[in-house]
């Protein structure tokens, strides 16, 4: 997993743009995996977590099939920790084995994914303060800079800076609650070769 | 997981985004804030949460454009073989665990089940035998008395109440009264195992009649099958994990791969070998299906790093070159 010691390490711009495109809208089938298969867990925002910091320094341009890849690194984590603490949970296992080698998403349910995506993050927008709302959408929408909202709302970068941060961690959250449509588990649709197969 | 801090996830989590809008006020790059650096630190989850609210961000770019967030490209599409197929191809001999089906009782008869089976029994009188893999149960029931010999194996018995015909079980030589209880018998070499769940039982050998053991809910007791009539009781043992076999399950709580090969062969034709001596010390925890050798096989090879090989309906654990 980790690239060869000549390897050119990626621009951080690169890896990001990749992961917001590539993993994250996997998270939520990944999480409802975790849910599932280990309820009694606490710590899948840990998981989470650690799994991204692998990704960073993963060799990402040989990646094929970033979800499985997402699924890989979960599982290796998971398979350490069974190693350093000797439990073995064969259920567990063979579940991550079947997550690990299903294939990549159609390429309608991830345009379903996609707009479900969309419309939860204009929901979220809908139902933040005012202010917040303009601020973050001048951000992201109309593109324009903290200093230049700061100038035009006539309010200190201060505040743009704190109701920025304050709309995507509202968004982040929600990304790790994933919403029914995107939870994997209850997404079933039809194989290529017409076998039904069950995601995330 | 590997962690340095003790910082709850969700307190990473905003940290992470307070730092992505910081950076975006003072267009800097994340390596040129020391700051930044120093909050990373060695903690894997901050770097991990800093990178997923950076991803976030860039998600979010142009979010107002028609088609705006960004569908992912599909990757590398390839048939790959299931695994759990190529296992399952060996498991044709661990038979079904058969949890309640209420076999059809005549009176005066044989109970039987075969390895890997698990049957539950209502028995005429308001009792239930629940019998573990490979045992037979012969049943003696009199006005007086309930009687029930355990020929070999394991059962236990949720037993109706009836004051006026005691329930006893006989393993070999030892004897097992209760009137409404629940425990079970299990004959082991040398000695015969009694474990009871609920109420109290009475035990003793047939030839010692007089010297009764008193056994209440949570103790385990050890009963020389013959010989000297010696007894060992344990109180407050694990009984759940030792009863796991009604779920189907067998429960591993420190035990050595030894005696877990042992276990698991109680219950399948496919029987597992330890063939590297240094296994068999080692140590596992776990929850298991009783009839299923190959995924805990697996899993051993998985934990302990060692191979594992099937040969002619065996699974050998840890055969050089295999």
């Amino acid at each position: 997993m980790r690239g060869e010691a000549q390897r050119v390490p990626l621009d951080r711009e690169v890896i990001v743009t990749w992961i917001s495109r590539e993993i994250l809208p996997h998270e939520a089938g990944v999480r409802a995996w975790l849910r599932r298969a280990w309820p009694h867990r606490q710590d899948h925002q840990d998981i989470i977590q650690e799994a991204y910091c692998r990704l960073a320094g993963a060799a990402l341009e040989q990646v094929h099939n970033p979800r499985a890849f997402f699924f890989q690194i979960i599982r290796n984590l998971l398979l350490e920790e069974m190693r350093r603490a000797r439990v073995v949970r064969f259920r567990a296992l063979s579940d991550l084995d079947s997550l690990g080698l299903a294939d990549d998403l159609p390429s309608c349910e991830r345009v379903v994914l996609a707009r479900d995506e969309l419309q939860q993050i204009h929901a979220l927008l809908a139902a933040m303060p005012a202010r917040r709302r303009r601020i973050f959408e001048m951000r992201k929408i109309e593109d324009l800079s903290q200093k230049d909202i700061a100038a035009r709302l006539g309010v200190s970068e201060n505040v743009v800076e704190n109701e920025t941060a304050k709309a995507l961690k509202t968004i982040l959250k929600a990304f790790s609650e994933a919403s029914p449509a995107q939870d994997g588990a209850k997404i079933e649709y039809e194989h290529d070769a017409g076998r039904p197969v069950r995601l995330g | 997981m590997s962690m340095t801090q003790d910082d709850p996830s969700d307190w990473v989590d905003e940290c992470a985004a307070d730092w992505v809008v910081r950076l975006d006020r003072l267009h800097i790059e994340p390596h040129e804030s020391a700051d930044l650096q120093a909050w990373l630190g060695q903690d894997v989850r901050r770097q991990g949460a800093f990178l997923r609210a950076q991803a976030a961000w860039a998600r979010l770019d142009g979010l107002g454009a028609p088609g705006a967030v960004a569908v992912p490209a599909r990757h590398g599409l390839r048939h790959r073989p299931d695994r759990r197929a190529f296992w399952a191809g060996g498991m044709a001999a661990g038979a079904a665990l058969a949890l309640g089906g209420g076999a059809l009782l005549r009176r005066d008869s044989r109970l039987t089940t075969t390895v890997g089976e698990v049957r539950r029994v209502p028995l005429q009188d308001g009792s239930v035998a629940t019998i573990n893999t490979d045992s037979t149960l012969s049943l003696g029931f009199e006005p007086q008395t309930r009687r029930i010999a355990l020929g070999k194996g394991e059962a236990w018995f949720q037993v109706a109440k009836d004051s006026a015909r005691p329930f006893v079980v006989e393993a070999g030589l030892v004897r097992v009264m209760a009137v409404g209880t629940a425990f079970s018998v299990r004959r082991r070499n040398g000695a015969e195992e009694v474990i009871v769940t609920e109420g109290v039982v009475q035990a003793w050998r047939a030839d010692v009649p007089g010297r009764r053991l008193t056994l209440r809910a949570g103790e385990r007791a050890r009963i020389a099958s013959q010989g000297a009539p010696w007894t060992r009781v344990e109180q407050k043992a694990a009984l759940e994990q030792s009863l796991a076999w009604r779920e189907g399950e067998i429960v591993l709580s420190g035990q050595p791969l030894a005696q877990a090969v042992a276990e698991f062969n109680r219950y399948n034709e496919v029987k597992l070998a330890v063939d590297d001596p240094a296994l068999a010390d080692q140590t596992l925890v776990g929850r298991f299906d009783a009839n299923d050798p190959e995924g805990f096989a697996q899993a051993v090879g998985i934990a302990l790093r060692t191979p594992v090989v099937q040969v002619e309906g065996s699974i050998r654990l840890g055969r050089a070159g295999g």
